[in-house]
């Protein structure tokens, strides 16, 4: 099997390619920008347009155009420049607009730093933007896995009509791993909605202006009945060691590696360890966490934050077992750090 | 190999962990070993993250220094354009790219030692972009035109990092052979990790260079 040696950013970019997108509309920013110059040099080789856009806003304008013609598009940033795409987020979602969008990850808030960060955890699940949506959110742990969820997330934009988000940290992005590059994408669904020249048919509108009380709160039952549906199809997780586990921790991309380790490390040292690691951010795989809640004796959530994803792990465990949490900023902690912790918590719990 | 050592390529061809690998060697026999780190690029896994075992082994880095070191600025320290003048064994880690090699293009007028002065192109064939002729033969134009300098030997670096076996290698050496052939430049050095070094060494011989991999996290072993 032939395998290239890809920054997660280019594996990524190329596993969009794969899935068929077309049209790439963005603004540089570190440590995503390797996403962009990917989609530079290729794009415009296979009949697809890449654009560099005047900012965050006219980019996330042009999502919303492009996909509006049946085409599969995508944009690329990083902390600062997702903030600004919110609005748009926000129309595209209502609009029913599949596309990606990918946030690698930096240190905020503000301009904050450009090292690899997960505190955009809030701003993906719960939409920066306003107005009640919601849109899918998977986290990657791999250079593999930067293709393959991006050629997942626009399976997934078309089939539910929604905005798609890949989130993953700074490291991620950069770091080289050996890929197997996967086959193309050729079957698409029919896109019946979409704006493509209307001869011998009705026209085709997308807005999202619903001035009447009947068509707004219509329009709001009709997501939310999609966000329960994707809600109940599309929850993934992968589970670590988690059949004896007393300590569960929970951890999502890179990061995830990392604590893998550490949980190898902490059972060597006689502490029964495991690990969930989220894929979709959203929804929200509760279902894992309910299960060890019934079996474990504490979780731990382990981010690159100041305590986010921990307020979801702590509503799926519903007070059922105590939910702790250690995070870092600026640092991706290292898997003795890590082991540390898991023997701390062993030895307060008489586990050891 | 001449006084000043310029080590160019494609993003993630392997630029940092030579230049760090070359210059740890040289500390070994000589005094005065410089590791420039002028990768403007991109400031993940560069040379300046390992700072302290090049000081250590006697070599001084030059690089962004202090809030710098991650910053989002292209910066590059003044007393690099002394440095290049002096008399003492320079190694220089540019960042990826043509992009990348520009910050050469700056400095080029401030070399005297031409003669004393290599410049490699470091190519690994399992990178996008390099598993061609044609992506290869225009980064070293692409890189030459914007650095000044003219390319005057290749680094073969084929690996696919913990993936490496020696199929791995003598697949992609062969491969990096024939751009060498076609570039008509010439191989000055085969670099692969230790756990493969006595089993190439009969075939591969003098051009055949040991690397330990400085930047690598190790706990991507195994995960």
């Amino acid at each position: 099997m032939k395998k290239v040696l890809m920054k997660g950013n280019e594996a990524l970019a190329e596993g969009a390619l794969i899935a068929g997108c077309r049209g790439f509309f963005g603004y540089p920013i570190t440590p995503s920008s390797e996403i962009a110059e990917y989609m530079a040099r290729k794009l415009p080789k296979i009949g697809g347009a890449f654009i560099q856009a005047e900012s965050e806003l006219a980019a996330i304008n042009m999502i919303y155009g492009g996909s509006s013609t049946g085409t599969r598009v995508m944009t690329a940033s990083s902390g600062p420049g997702i903030s600004l795409k919110q609005e748009g987020i926000s129309f595209i979602s209502e609009a029913e607009l599949p596309c990606l969008i990918v946030n690698v990850s930096r240190g905020g808030p503000g301009l904050g730093g450009i090292q690899p960060s997960q505190a955009d955890y809030f701003q993906a699940t719960r939409g920066g933007g306003h107005g009640d949506y919601r849109i899918i959110v998977l986290a990657p742990s791999s250079s593999q896995e930067m293709m393959d969820l991006a050629i997942l997330a626009f399976e997934l934009a078309d089939k539910y009509r929604t905005p798609v988000m890949i989130m993953a940290e700074g490291t991620l992005g950069n770091l080289m791993e050996p890929v197997i590059v996967r086959e193309a994408v050729t079957e698409f669904l029919d896109k019946p909605w979409a704006t493509t020249g209307c001869v011998g048919r009705k026209p085709n509108v997308i807005n999202t202006l619903h001035l009447s009380q009947e068509e707004l709160e219509g329009r709001n039952r009709h997501l939310t009945e999609k966000y329960k549906m994707i809600s109940k199809n599309e929850k993934r997780a992968e589970s670590f060691l988690l059949d004896d586990a007393e300590i569960v921790v929970v951890a999502f991309g890179l990061l995830a590696r990392i604590i893998k380790k550490s949980v190898m490390e902490a059972r060597k040292k006689g502490v029964k360890a495991g690990l969930i690691r989220p894929v979709t951010l959203w929804p929200f795989p509760d279902e894992h966490i309910q299960a060890v809640s019934r079996t474990a004796r504490t979780i731990l959530s382990v981010e690159i934050n100041m305590g986010q994803m921990v307020e979801d792990i702590r509503l799926a465990a519903g007070g059922k077992i105590p939910v702790e949490f250690y995070g870092r900023i600026g640092f991706t902690p290292n898997p003795e750090e890590i082991t540390r912790q898991l023997l701390f918590i062993a030895e307060r719990e008489g586990l050891l | 190999m001449g006084k000043i050592a310029v080590f160019a390529g494609g993003l993630g061809s392997g630029k940092s962990e030579l230049a760090i690998n070359f210059a740890l060697e040289e500390a070994k026999r000589a005094a005065g070993v410089v590791l420039a780190d002028l990768d403007m690029v991109n400031p993940f896994f560069a040379s300046r993250e390992v700072g302290q075992v090049l000081e250590r082994a006697g070599v001084k880095l030059f690089g962004p220094g202090g809030d710098l070191s991650f910053g989002d600025v292209p910066s590059i320290p003044a007393e690099i354009i002394a440095l290049i003048q002096q008399e003492n064994y320079l190694f220089i880690d540019l960042g990826g790219d043509e992009v990348g090699s520009l910050v050469m293009g700056y400095l080029s007028r401030f070399i005297k030692r031409w003669e004393e002065m290599e410049v490699f192109l470091v190519l690994n064939p399992y990178r996008p972009f390099s598993s061609e002729l044609a992506g290869v033969s225009k980064v070293k134009q692409l890189i030459e035109l914007a650095a000044r300098v003219r390319i005057t030997g290749i680094i073969s670096n084929p690996n696919l990092v913990e993936e490496t076996n020696l199929k791995t290698i003598i697949e992609g050496h062969r491969q990096v052979q024939e751009f060498a052939d076609f570039l008509q430049l010439p191989v000055k050095f085969l670099c692969v990790e230790e756990r493969f070094w006595d089993q190439l060494l009969p075939r591969y011989g003098s051009i055949l260079k040991k690397l330990t991999l400085h930047l690598r996290p190790t706990w991507l072993q195994d995960t």
